[in-house]
């Protein structure tokens, strides 16, 4: 694990996993998923619950390891349990049920990390908090409780939190699935200006209309492979998968 | 009622009574700090250790406290010799049992950090130790401190346990007192109200803030 | 040697059961006295009549914040001031059962209002009198969302019979301390009386286990409890 302050690090911002398997008992839930994600593309995973998407995620970004197969994310082998670590503070996960820590402002969720991993001071951190709030337009709001927010302010702030540390690729979990619809628009807002940055995303939603407009490349998942993927205007506008075309009539019927 | 002996009897009501917040508060302390370390036992990975803290809180759970107290005195008395400190065999015998419920109070404490803040801190590169304590042990606090309270109205109460090994705090005092005068109704009701004015506010407390935690 | 100890103490095994029988003779009608005033002030809390509130809150609030060897001395000491002497074995149950029977008193109530509004609702739409939908909606649904506190309470009367050696009662932890004090083995006498203690309260548990299998058909007690998992403060998670 590395104490540099960000910016120096070498971890690269690019994805490739060959091979993936992952096994919960009984049930795999991956199965032989090979996939490759550039420096600076965004990957929407669309797919019904329970097609393996977020526990690819969670592979990518080690909350889980995979049974079988080749992780490797950012140039970290991560199915290499010694080295899997090293990834920890240089990806950001954004989640659905937002893991702000209640305990702490916005402001204080934001510098935490750069506190206690990068050792900056309180001034410092606070600098470099500021600046990502203001990013995610939650500037005005650094000193609230997160009971005081909305969900989608919320959840701006967890992905001010994640930048916080300079991540070299940001996984985004249903990160606007525990929405109010209303709300919704503010953070694929801020997720689209990352996209917009060159940030390395890899977001896995039900926000079609995202995929649509920010996705460089959509990949469909249905039981624990990757069925079809391309390019949104081609997946969404002539899908070949039988599974994929079922999926978006259904879609298109809600 | 006898007010008269009741007023005669305060000056000695009192030196037991401060016999009794001391012993007690000694008591919380340790009680506290061994709790925590039999809950870090029982989170642990290794299922030795956890095993072991199971065992601990099983044990002191399943025993009442005058075997604990009488057991940590006798105990006590034959590898030290006659010369045992009455409060330190109390203090020790209290924290002790205590500790096993204390240890299962901050437990559960850990144990209702929702998953995601783990995974949170994981990813911003937090080392476990150091989510720990500022991530986990912060809101666990929060969660364990109206059950903790309870526990410790519960060790104040019990203080009044270390009366069979003689220990001169509140209880023991009104013994003697009613031993001497024959008045247990004046004087043991004036104990009670003792015990009550220190108890009772710590307990609205604890229903106060469970209340709002609902 | 340390076999010598251990039969020396063994040999007062008749003592020992004597008072283990005793023991749990005063637990059970300990906790049958405690269930009845607890049901009685349950009721008592929940009713229209301030009055009725007043007391009921006043026994529980006293009862909870005082010791209880406080109130055991006061029932077998005190009591006799008005005229009532009683036995020490009947003043040290009697004391148990209105001591628990403040605890079991919250449980009840906390069982009670667990019963769902909507089927109290349900019964009086179906025109059952008050006195019915207590006995057979509100009781039996109230019980087994409690069953668990239950069982609890009824193994604290157990650990609270260990306070009655302090009037002689000669229970467990009355015998081992005049055993104690013959033979100077408090490593062997003490263990033994633990060792008593947490076979009689296993051995309550499982009754009471047994119990809530033939009463109840899903007791809240198996409903299984998702469980978050815990770091270790040694890092040793993930």
């Amino acid at each position: 694990m590395t104490t540099a302050t960000p910016n120096t690090t070498t971890i690269g911002r690019d994805i490739q996993l060959s091979g993936v398997s992952k096994r919960f008992g009984d049930v795999e839930v991956l199965k032989d998923v090979n996939l490759n994600v550039d420096d600076g593309e965004v990957v929407v995973l669309i797919g019904a619950s329970g097609s393996g998407k977020s526990t690819l995620l969670r592979i990518m970004s080690g909350l889980e390891t995979s049974t079988t197969g080749e992780v490797v994310v950012g140039g970290v082998p991560m199915h290499e349990p010694k080295r899997a670590p090293e990834i920890r503070g240089h990806v950001g996960m954004v989640f659905q049920q937002f893991n702000l820590f209640p305990h702490l402002d916005a402001l204080g969720n934001v510098t935490l990390a750069l506190r206690k991993v990068y050792k900056m001071t309180k001034a410092e951190a606070d600098a470099k908090g500021m600046a990502v709030l203001a990013r995610v337009g939650m500037d005005d709001r650094a000193h609230h409780q997160p009971s005081q927010l909305s969900g989608g302010q919320q959840q701006r702030v967890a992905i001010a939190r994640a930048l916080a540390v300079d991540p070299r690729i940001i996984f985004f979990d249903e990160a606007t699935s525990a929405l109010d619809p209303e709300l919704v628009g503010e953070v694929t807002a801020v997720m689209r200006s990352l996209a917009d940055d060159g940030m390395t995303m890899v977001v896995v939603t039900h926000e079609m209309g995202f995929a649509r407009r920010t996705a460089d490349r959509v990949l469909f998942m249905a039981d624990g492979v990757i069925a079809e993927q391309g390019p949104p205007e081609e997946l969404f506008g002539n899908p070949q998968h039988p599974r994929t075309v079922q999926f978006l009539s259904k879609i298109a019927e809600a | 009622m006898n007010v008269s002996l009741i007023w005669q009897s305060l000056p000695f009501l009192w030196t037991g009574f401060l016999m009794t917040l001391a012993l007690a508060a000694v008591s919380i302390a340790g009680s506290t700090v061994l709790g925590l370390a039999v809950a870090a036992l029982r989170t642990s990975r290794p299922p030795l250790l956890r095993g072991l803290g199971r065992a601990y809180v099983e044990l002191f759970r399943g025993s009442p406290i005058p075997i604990t107290l009488l057991f940590v005195y006798f105990g006590a008395a034959l590898y030290l010799g006659y010369g045992v400190n009455l409060f330190v065999a109390a203090a020790v015998g209290l924290s002790v049992y205590h500790s096993a419920f204390i240890a299962e109070i901050i437990r559960s404490g850990i144990e209702a950090v929702p998953v995601g803040q783990h995974e949170a801190a994981q990813i911003l590169g937090l080392k476990p130790t150091q989510s720990f304590r500022w991530v986990v042990l912060p809101q666990t606090v929060r969660i364990a401190v109206p059950p903790l309270v309870g526990q410790y109205i519960s060790l104040i109460k019990d203080t009044s346990i270390a009366s069979i090994i003689g220990l001169a705090e509140m209880m023991k005092v009104g013994q003697s007192i009613v031993d001497r005068t024959g008045d247990p109704v004046s004087i043991y009701l004036t104990v009670a109200v003792l015990y009550f004015i220190v108890c009772y506010p710590l307990s609205l407390w604890v229903t106060r803030t469970q209340r709002r935690a609902i | 040697m340390f076999e010598y100890q251990w039969r020396t103490v063994l040999a007062y095994w008749p003592d020992y059961l004597h008072a283990a029988v005793l023991a749990l003779q005063i637990t059970v009608v300990g906790f049958l006295l405690a269930f009845v005033i607890a049901s009685a002030a349950a009721l008592a809390r929940n009713s229209r009549s301030a009055i009725l509130r007043f007391v009921a809150t006043c026994y529980v609030e006293a009862i909870r914040n005082t010791p209880v060897l406080l109130q055991i001395f006061i029932v077998y000491f005190a009591l006799p001031s008005f005229g009532i002497r009683l036995s020490a074995v009947t003043a040290g149950t009697i004391a148990l059962g209105v001591n628990v029977g403040a605890y079991l008193t919250e449980v009840l109530r906390a069982g009670i209002s667990s019963v769902g509004k909507g089927q109290l609702e349900a019964a009086q739409v179906l025109g059952l009198s008050s006195r019915t939908v207590l006995l057979n909606v509100v009781a039996p649904q109230a019980l087994r969302n409690v069953y668990p506190a239950l069982v609890n309470n009824l193994i604290q009367v157990l650990l609270g019979t260990s306070l009655l050696s302090a009037i002689a009662v000669p229970e467990i932890t009355g015998v081992a301390t005049v055993v104690n004090a013959r033979t100077l083995l408090f490593v062997q006498v003490f263990g033994i009386a633990v060792a008593l203690y947490l076979v009689l309260s296993y051995g309550l548990s499982a009754v009471a286990a047994l119990v809530e299998r033939l009463s109840f058909k899903s007791p809240a007690s198996r409903r299984a409890r998702k469980r978050t998992s815990a770091p270790s403060l040694t890092g040793a998670s993930s």
